[in-house]
């Protein structure tokens, strides 16, 4: 699992296509036809208006939501990734990610870790959460913590199984400006490694990214 | 065909262990399943009085109080997930067979305690004859496997809809009727010293009709 | 002229299940044991036929929404499950008031009865369901998953239950050894009156879907 796990570190060859990608909600556009491609490594920034469409692209690129048109095609070394297997090759953190509030902060990343099948569940949930600063708290309850806090958790969820793709969704949000200063160096570590995509209107954020995906969406999830 | 870590068996394995850990230290729906159990079997008892010589109403009984129990709390593992907002993070470490999977095997475990309960005071209280315990047991351990298996996904199911827990015993029932008819005789003969194999030939083999469907359908279970 | 097709195909349908109803009366004779009551097998076992013709339709159209997200097959599946219901009921009461005039009581949990019934909270559940979600994408695919697995109970009901318990309800009309010992007037009459009652079915069907299809158009614009 280690040898696994390893080739999806560092120098994994990973590509994001979409084409005409769209989602509608009901009668209600959630996201107008967008194009691009991707490669790795690099950091990418979604910008938009409200309701533009910038967490749907990132949760189909995640697989979690069916796209009603267009395609999204994500290459791993050569291979397309089919919609029910991208929760193996991305890390997600939005704000809608919630935690079990009974179980603490390294008990969650831990589940995490067991379900996802990693090799050393525990030692994966202490590096993630080092690595975002959260290793004093790591007994508490997710009630207990901040909203700042419960940010830095989902960004250790997000990095835990070490993904070749990152998709980030307002990732500073809550944040003071010691959680942004670890974002940041998260981001640069990672931007040499893998493809780190940003869906954020806060300036702090989208110039960490080289590139700038604007979505033309009218906002406000209007009416078609 | 490159893989990231994803093993079924150690997600369906940590999924059932975080499920245990939840209600374990909530201890929310446990209690209030037995609470209900309980006051079900209380009621029956206080408005029948004991039964020693109808050994037909006894099996019958039984079974309505076991099926109401499991219709008062079986929807409980999905619709916790969705309340708690944690349906994302569950779906980013694992696939949908696996959460199905892991909730099945929880809410076995979960009828089991009920059962292990509930059936010893329902002999008591209605002052039943001893059963055959082999046959008793494996016509209990057939009829939860049913009851279960068809719970799950109508659980899964109807937490995603709007009157969520209010909808599941409605819908459940169609589906738990032949567990109810085949359960019912089965007891019935095991307390008139007939044989039983038919009745657990068939709630076996429902029980595995209901679970290989399943397997087939808990793909498309979650999509947006 | 593809509305004068329709509605020459409406008129014959009209004209022939109201011609096979005439000869029902005046043309079959009776069933000794049966008497008057005979002629409720043109009606009801039709009616009974159709509800489980639809429940196989509608399950159909679930299985093939899952496998190609159309949603003209989600239409499908709910017409059937609607219509259903309606033909679910008629065999339901006109079972019941034969039960009356036959075996004195207008309900007994017979095991026919108890199928139909089941039949019956099957619908009515993957209505119940529907009615619950509002999104469109949604409600198809989770009433499909349901309509699916509901599926799965039907065998079982036609197994379990009529192994339990004792049947009073007249032999299915084509029995185990595939006989069909009736007098030959009433067996025309009866397989016309089945062709009818599908014919009105997927009339009925066509119908509902265009509706569907139509409100469909609506909510897209």
């Amino acid at each position: 699992m280690s040898a696994v796990l390893a080739s999806a570190a560092p120098d994994t060859a990973v590509a994001l296509e979409a084409r005409d990608l769209t989602h509608r909600y009901g009668r209600r556009i959630g996201l107008e036809p967008v194009s691009f491609a991707l490669g790795a490594p690099g950091v990418v920034a979604i910008t938009g208006a409200n309701g533009s469409g910038k967490s749907t692209l990132l949760r189909i690129v995640a697989g979690l939501l069916r796209a009603t048109g267009g395609t999204a095609v994500l290459t791993v070394e050569g291979h397309a990734i089919a919609p029910a297997e991208r929760r193996c090759w991305v890390g997600y953190a939005a704000p809608e990610l919630s935690f079990y509030d009974e179980l603490s902060v390294e008990e969650n990343l831990v589940f995490a870790a067991e379900a996802r099948g990693l090799d050393a569940p525990a030692a994966a949930a202490a590096a993630a959460l080092a690595r975002v600063g959260l290793d004093s708290r790591a007994g508490d309850r997710v009630p207990a913590l901040s909203s700042g806090m419960k940010q830095r958790l989902r960004l250790a969820f997000a990095l835990l199984h070490r993904p070749p793709v990152l998709l980030l969704d307002e990732p500073g949000s809550h944040m003071d400006d010691e959680g942004r200063a670890t974002l940041a160096g998260l981001v640069e570590q990672e931007r040499r490694a893998r493809l780190v995509l940003i869906a954020t209107n806060d300036e702090r954020e989208w110039r960490l990214a080289e590139q700038r995906i604007e979505l033309r969406g009218r906002g406000l999830g209007h009416p078609a | 065909m490159p893989s990231n870590g994803s093993n079924s068996g150690a997600a369906v394995w940590a999924i059932l262990r975080k499920e245990c850990r939840s209600e374990w230290r909530t201890r929310y729906g446990l209690s209030a399943a037995l609470l209900f159990a309980i006051t079900t079997l209380t009621s029956v008892s206080f408005a029948v009085g004991r039964l020693t010589d109808r050994t037909d109403m006894l099996a019958a009984l039984l079974w309505v109080v076991l099926l109401f129990a499991a219709l008062a709390s079986l929807s409980h593992a999905f619709v916790r997930e969705v309340e708690g907002h944690t349906l994302t993070l569950l779906r980013l470490v694992a696939s949908p067979t696996a959460i199905g999977l892991g909730k099945l095997l929880f809410n076995l475990v979960f009828l089991v305690v009920i059962e292990a309960v509930t059936v010893p005071l329902y002999l008591m209280l209605m002052g039943a004859p001893p059963p055959r315990w082999g046959a008793f047991l494996a016509l209990l351990g057939l009829g939860s496997l049913g009851l279960a298996c068809a719970a799950t996904l109508i659980g899964a199911v109807i937490s995603q809809t709007r009157g969520r827990g209010a909808l599941f015993a409605g819908v459940s029932l169609p589906l738990l009727l032949p567990v109810l008819a085949a359960a019912v005789s089965g007891m019935r003969a095991q307390w008139a010293g007939g044989p039983i194999a038919a009745e657990a030939r068939l709630l076996g083999a429902y029980a595995a009709a209901l679970l290989a469907a399943s397997l087939l359908l808990y793909d498309h279970l979650w999509e947006d | 002229m593809d509305r004068e097709v329709r509605m020459i195909g409406r008129l014959a349908l009209f004209l022939w299940i109201a011609g096979w109803m005439v000869a029902a009366f005046v043309w079959a004779p009776l069933v000794p044991v049966l008497g008057e009551t005979t002629r409720v097998l043109y009606f009801h076992i039709p009616a009974a036929w159709v509800t489980v013709l639809a429940l196989a339709w509608s399950m159909g159209h679930s299985v093939l929404y899952l496998r190609r997200r159309r949603i003209e097959h989600d239409h499908h599946a709910a017409a059937a499950a609607e219509i259903g219901i309606l033909f679910c009921v008629a065999a339901t009461i006109s079972g019941s008031l034969w039960a009356k005039a036959m075996w004195g009581s207008y309900w007994n949990w017979d095991p026919r009865e108890t199928s139909i019934f089941f039949l019956l909270l099957v619908y009515a559940a993957y209505l119940a369901l529907r009615s619950a979600i509002e999104q469109e994408e949604r409600r198809a695919r989770l009433s499909a998953i349901y309509s699916a697995l509901a599926f799965v109970t039907v065998p079982f009901l036609m197994f379990v239950v009529p192994r339990i318990y004792f049947t009073l309800h007249p032999d299915p009309i084509i029995n185990p050894r595939g006989k069909l010992d009736m007098d030959p007037r009433i067996r025309i009459v009866f397989f016309a009156m089945l062709a009818g009652f599908t014919g009105l079915y997927f009339w009925l069907q066509t119908l509902r879907v265009r509706v569907a299809r139509l409100e469909h158009r609506l909510d897209e614009s």
